[in-house]
This record gives structure tokens, sequence and C-alpha cells, in this order.
């Protein structure tokens, strides 16, 4: 178990060190920051100089060997463009991000849910129909849509929640509506599917024999059950609200990776994009690293497998 | 009883408080700009954001009136000693906002740090024809210059004075993170990518600031800042989209501020590489463009006919040298001479354009018999190609050219002079006559000079003048204040009524 537990990091780390890689190359094949940086009528001399002196006039691999040496020593650099530790700016943006993560997943969760349930037992009419019209109708517009939507009539017209910003929990609402927005479907989908599946087993049909009601029977012995996929969807689902959170946070001013992500790539602003990788790839493989090292914990087969 | 004495307490209160409330100024200005600054630090960066927020922590040696003229700020007066030395008269009552006094020592320290090549600065270039910062009085500094430079004011114009005490003892980074400077305001919070607050400098050598709180917001979406702007958040909006402008015109509470620039819209046509070394392709090119059919359409009229890559706020401006008239017919005959019909041109462009200005051009000239073929890419990579060898920056390409110069110094001379990034042109007598008019301080002279240059580039074309940009702002009725063409944002020129 050690031994494949050491195997799976390592492999872990060469993934997040590929990945570092190809960004650092791939943002500098696509030019640097200089001519961002100078104003326009900078003469072709002082641009030199100033790439010189940012030392990205140097070949790529010593600024690669450079960065490694650094990042060995936790060292994520000082950003060219705000003169701040990159380590620091990525630091400051990641409290928005799962603040508006958390608020996105509570919306899904808790409307997706519910909806799904309605689904699979029949019950609820022309509610449920209206739900899941309302969920299908959240998944398939684009966010920066429903976003500009959302602000016009809750922030303009009716004037109850503030249009943008980052101030306080009332400037939640709106971006984890308009993020929760795209996966409730999935929620809602996988609810529907897993208590549908509950709804055919001999416990539940022994306790529908019992004389329990549909609503009883749901609450006692289905959703427990249905709960073990779900929870798998939330998982998955945490990613993809970290990650598609670009739209949603630009829509809504709000200062999370997202944006500040977009916003380093245009003003190439290398260790900032480096940082914002480094945290992003860093969650993805410590989650799949972990979903393995527990997968392989609960049976015996996958570890004899390799 | 106590009800009553209750009741009529109010009574009192609200007789005495709402001729109070009526008179009550506004204490806080809420800006939404496209982005958070980058640094606070004004010998750092100075994009727009950058240089829209800490301009108002301090004050520069001189500024530009709403008019546009140069005017004292830190220097109450200059002379030049010679051709080379210009000696400045420093006012003597300004303090920083920790109370210590701004000295001849100050702006020198200012000067000899932004012009320091290890300092990094990417403004050194507007600085770098400085040779040398001395005192020689307590209230006098003489610029030693590395030759006649008469664009030396327009620059000195984007020169903020620091402390020096400050800077040494605590650092760079932590200065920009906290700057300290003598402006009307003084820094409250910098939230990083979220706002920056300001509070008024109570004791400003200019007078008391016109509110208390200045906060300005980052919002990079142009709907969401409306949207701010119409639910009461914020009080003035920066960067707004011409078709925005005139939706909002309708609304009673809210107004329009627009200003005619010196930024200019101006077409590159590629004289160095690919077809359009054909002097009569570039003819031909000029000849389909109607600079009047985009100004209408597509900037709503927020946008003014030039006659060449100039505006009336430039020194050197020749309004009277014109552009090539819009004549399809002459275009198409030449298309047709040089053997060029359906050939095509590469048009480079970036987000940061107007894609259907773009497109509009792009149609214009597809019309006279080219074929333009137009390849997007972000600005870091259009900025690239566009200074690259002649070879990889295409055909034509949209640029909007500012450099807060006012001066023509900083706008044909990096555009077309030989060995220039921008320049994919180069012409003997063109070069002689910028290189003329940068290095002698006679003003007729110098209009002169640019008189020939302006015509060399009419017969030349490696480029057309296309339009003067208009700056647009929208901000709530109750604020008077009248935007600048050289796009500053001084809240100290602000009122609330």
């Amino acid at each position: 178990m050690w031994r494949y537990a050491a195997g799976r990091t390592l492999q872990a780390l060469v993934a997040i060190l590929g990945v570092l890689t190809i960004v650092f190359v791939v943002m500098r094949a696509a030019g640097d920051p200089t001519l961002l940086l100078v104003p326009q009528g900078a003469s072709a001399e002082a641009i030199d100089a100033l790439r010189h002196n940012l030392g990205f006039d140097r070949p790529w691999i010593v600024q690669y060997a450079e960065y490694l040496r650094d990042l060995a020593r936790l060292d994520l650099g000082v950003s060219v463009v705000q003169h701040i530790p990159a380590s620091d700016i990525v630091a400051s943006r990641l409290p928005y991000t799962l603040e508006l993560a958390s608020g996105a997943l509570l919306i899904a969760a808790g409307f997706g849910i519910p909806v799904g349930v309605l689904m699979a037992t029949g019950r609820g009419g022309w509610v449920a129909g209206l739900l899941g019209t309302l969920v299908l109708a959240g998944q398939s517009m684009p966010s920066f849509l429903s976003g500009i939507l959302l602000i016009a009539v809750f922030g303009v017209v009716l004037g109850w929640l503030p249009t943008s910003g980052a101030d306080d929990l009332q400037a939640l609402v709106l971006p984890s509506l308009a993020l929760g927005a795209l996966s409730m479907a999935s929620f809602a989908r996988m609810t529907r599917i897993a208590v549908l599946d509950e709804l055919g087993r001999d416990h539940v049909r022994a306790a529908r024999a019992r004389g329990l009601s549909m609503t009883q029977t749901v609450l006692r012995h289905v959703l427990r059950n249905a709960a073990i996929p779900v929870v798998t969807v939330a998982a998955l689902e945490i990613g993809n609200l970290l990650a598609g959170s670009v739209i949603v946070e630009t829509v809504f001013a709000w200062p999370g990776i997202g944006q500040l992500a977009i916003q380093s790539i245009e003003a190439r602003d290398f260790l900032v994009v480096q940082a914002v990788v480094l945290l992003v790839s860093a969650v993805h493989v410590a989650t799949s690293l972990a979903a393995d090292l527990a997968y392989a914990l609960i049976d015996r087969r996958i570890r004899l497998a390799r | 009883m106590k009800r009553f004495a209750a009741s009529l307490g109010l009574v009192a209160l609200l007789a005495w408080g709402v001729p109070a409330l009526a008179q009550t100024a506004k204490d806080t200005l809420t800006v939404d700009l496209p982005g958070d600054a980058a640094t606070l630090d004004p010998q750092v960066q100075w994009d727009t954001d950058s240089y829209t927020i800490y301009r108002n922590i301090f004050d520069n040696l001189v500024t530009r009136d709403t008019a546009g003229t140069i005017v004292p700020q830190i220097a109450s007066a200059w002379r030049n000693l010679d051709d080379t030395h210009v000696e400045f008269t420093l006012r003597q009552d300004v303090t920083f906002h920790d109370g210590s006094k701004l000295t001849a020592d100050d702006v020198v320290f200012s000067i000899k740090r932004i012009t320091n090549p290890a300092f990094n600065s990417p403004q050194l270039s507007q600085f770098d024809q400085i040779a040398d910062a001395t005192i020689t009085a307590p209230d006098k500094v003489v610029l030693s210059l590395k030759s006649p430079y008469p664009v030396l004011l327009a620059q000195l114009v984007k020169l903020s004075i620091v402390p020096k005490a400050d800077v040494l003892a605590r650092g760079d980074q932590a200065f920009n993170l906290k700057p300290m400077g003598s402006g009307p305001y003084r820094l409250r919070e910098w939230q990083k990518g979220v706002q920056t607050t300001l509070d008024a400098n109570p004791g400003y050598w200019r007078g008391a600031p016109p509110f208390k709180t200045v906060i300005f917001r980052a919002v990079p979406d142009g709907s969401t800042r409306i949207a701010d702007l119409k639910a009461g958040k914020v009080d003035i909006v920066r960067g707004l989209a011409p078709d925005d402008a005139i939706a909002l015109k309708s609304n009673a509470q809210l107004q329009v501020l627009s200003v005619p620039t010196e930024r200019v819209g101006y077409l590159f046509i590629n004289a160095q590489g690919g077809p359009t070394t054909d002097l009569r392709l570039r003819q031909a090119i000029a000849y389909a463009i109607d600079q009047q059919a985009l100004i209408d359409a597509l900037l709503q009229g927020y946008g003014k006919k030039v006659t060449s890559i100039g505006a009336e706020p430039i020194f050197g401006y020749q309004p009277d040298i014109k552009n090539l008239p819009y004549d399809p017919a002459k275009a198409k005959a030449l298309v047709k001479e040089a053997g060029a019909e359906g050939r095509e041109l590469i048009f480079n462009t970036s987000p940061a354009y107007d894609r259907r200005l773009v497109e509009a051009i792009q149609q214009m000239i597809n019309d006279v018999g080219l074929k333009v073929t137009i390849n997007v890419s972000d600005q870091a990579t259009y900025l690239k190609r566009r200074q690259g060898t002649p070879q990889d920056a295409g055909s034509i390409a949209i640029g909007i050219w500012s450099c807060a110069c006012q001066d023509a110094d900083g706008v044909i001379f990096p555009l077309f002079r030989t060995g220039s990034s921008w320049a994919k042109y180069s012409n003997p007598a063109y070069d002689a006559a910028v290189d003329a008019a940068r290095s002698t301080l006679d003003p007729a002279k110098r209009i002169a000079d640019y008189r020939t240059a302006y015509q060399i580039l009419r017969d030349d074309l490696p480029g057309i003048g296309l339009y003067q940009a208009y700056a647009l702002y929208a901000a709530r009725k109750e604020l008077h204040w009248q935007p600048t063409p050289n796009e500053s944002f001084f809240v100290m020129d602000m009122k609330w009524q």
C-alpha cells in the first residue's frame, strides 16, 4: 500500500511539473510583457533595454532553470506588472473564489436535488414540470447572458441586490445564482437517476407495502442511499465551479482566481499565471490522488492490478 | 404624555434635519473603472487605471489645465538657461501627507529614481533625454538635457514627485503598496483587484478637496458598469462604448460627459512588406476609406474626422494637409493599374480595437478589388507582430495612438521614423524633418518641420489618420466636471450640485 501511495504521489508531482512546463513554454512563445508595459512611443532601444533588465531576452532554458530553482525554495517570484509577490496576489483572490464556489454549490444542490427527487417520484405535477424547465433553462443559458439579466432585474429594476462587487453576503447572491444555475441540471439529473434506482429496490417496495406514504418512504429509505452518487457529482462539480467562474467573475466584478487568470494572461504576467496554474493543477491532482488512494484502500484488486 | 413628547421630539428633529439634509454635501464619490491599478507607485506603471487613481494621491512637477495648457503645480515657474538647461522654481508651501515638507531634494530624487535604468521603470523612455538634475538654490532645480528637447515640459506633466525619505526608509515594494504623496487625496485602503479607497487631504495646498472619500472600483464588464450607475451604486464610470452613450442619453438622472482627446485612430499601411510596398495600393486603400461613414455609423458621432495622423490638441498637427478624398472609382483604377485585383492583404487586429470598425474597413477595401483577411490575436501577440519585422507586421492594421504629450514628436516620430519598432517605412527626407523638429526649441521652426513631415507622409502613405477619439464617461446629473483632452481624472476639479 505505501509503495503504491508513494508511486501515485510521484506521478502526481510529475503531472504538476508537466503542466507548469507546458504553460511556461506556451506563455513565452506568445510574447513577453515588455511591449504592454512601455508607453506607446518608446524607442526600440528603450524596449530592448527594459526587456534585458527584466531578463526576458535570456534563453528560455535559463529562465526555466531559474524558475524551478525558486520553486524548489517555494518562491513563486514577484509580478513584473504589479511588483508584488505572485503568491500574495493569488492568496488575496483565493477567498473570493472559495466563497463564490460555495455559494454556487449551495444554489445548485439546493435547487437541483429537490427537483431531481420530484422528477423521480412523479410527484409535484406541474410544479415539478416548471422547476424542471427552469433548471434546464439555467444550464442552457450562457452565464454572460444570465448574469446581465440577473443584474438588470434584481439590481437595477427591483433594486433588491447589489449590481456588482464583493462587499458583503448580499453581493454573493447574484453571482452564485448565475454560476450555480450551470450545475443545477447535473444535480437534478443525477438525483433523479439515483432516486429511481432506489425506488425499484426490495426494501423500498417493502416499505411501501407496509403502508408508508411515498413522501415518508423517500425521506426515510431512499434519500440516504441515493445520496452517495449525488455526493460524487458534487465533488466533480466543485472542480467545474472553480474553473467555470471566469465569465461570472468578470460580469459581476467578483475578484476571484478566474478573473485574475484572464487578466494575467492578457498582461503576460508570467509568474502570476504560473502561480495560478500551480494552484489549480495542484488542487485537481490532489483530489484525483485522494480518490485513487481511497479506492485502493477500499478495493485490494486496484492495488494488485498495478 | 411620554409618547407625545417623543413625537414632539421627532417633529423637531425632522424640522431641524430637513434643511440640514438639503445642505449636506456629498461625502463619497464612487467611481467604476475597467480595472484595478496595477501599481500605485506613480513611477512604475502608467496604464490608464493606475494613472487615474495615483494621480489623485500625488502632485506633478507641472500639469495641464482643462484647456490643455501646461501650468505650474510643484514648479511655480521655469525658464531656459540655455538650449540644454532648464531651471525650475519650486513652491515652498507643499507638504507630504505625513506633514514633512516637499523640498528640492525630493524633486531631484524623483527625477533620478525614474531615470535610473536599474529601477526598470516602464516610463523611462519618456524621461530619458534628462541627463542630470541638480539643486542650485533651496527652491531651484536645474535639469540638464542630453540635447535640446522641446517636448520636455509635455513629458514632465507625467512626472509625480515622491517623498525621498519615505521611499528610502520603506523600500520600493512597501511604498508601492502604501504610497504617500502630496496630492489632494491620501490612500486609506487598497483591496487588490476590488477597490481603492482614498481620503481627502484636508490641508492640501490648493484647498480642501470636494469629497471626503473617493472609491475607485474595478469592474471589467461595460454593461455591469452601466448597471452600477443606473442602480445608484456609483457616481461616474469610465470606459463607455459609443452605443451605450446613445442609450443613456434618454435617462433623466444621468449624463454623458465627453471630450475630444489627443487620441487618434489611424490605419497603418505596411510600406516595407507584402503587396502594399506598391505605392499605388497604398493610395488605393486611402481612396477606398470613407472616414465620415465610419465616424457616423460606428462611433455614433463620438469621433471627429482628422486630415492626417494627428488632432487639434497635438502640437504640429496640420489640418490643411489633407488625406486623399473618398473616391472608390479612383481606388479601383489604381488596383487595376497595379495588376493587384484580388490580392490578399493581412489585417492584424486584437480585441482592443472595435471589431465592427475593422470589418467596415475590410469591406471598404474589398469593394475596390482587394481581398482583406482579418487576423485576430490577443493584444500582446498583436503588438509583437505589429512591432516585429515588416514581413510579419501584416499589410494593414488599425491603432489608436496617444503619447499623453500632445506633441507630434510623440506621435509621428515613433510611428514612422526609420529605426522605430512601429515604422514599416523609411524615407531620409522624412527622418531629417522629424529629427530637426525634436532638436530645436523654436516653435515656429518646429511647425515648419512638421509641415514638411506631414506632406511627405501624405505622399508616401505609410499610414492614414482616421478619426480623433472622444473620451466618454457616464455620470450622475449632479456631478459637474469637464473632462480633459489628455484624459486626466482629477477629482479635485469635480463638483457635486
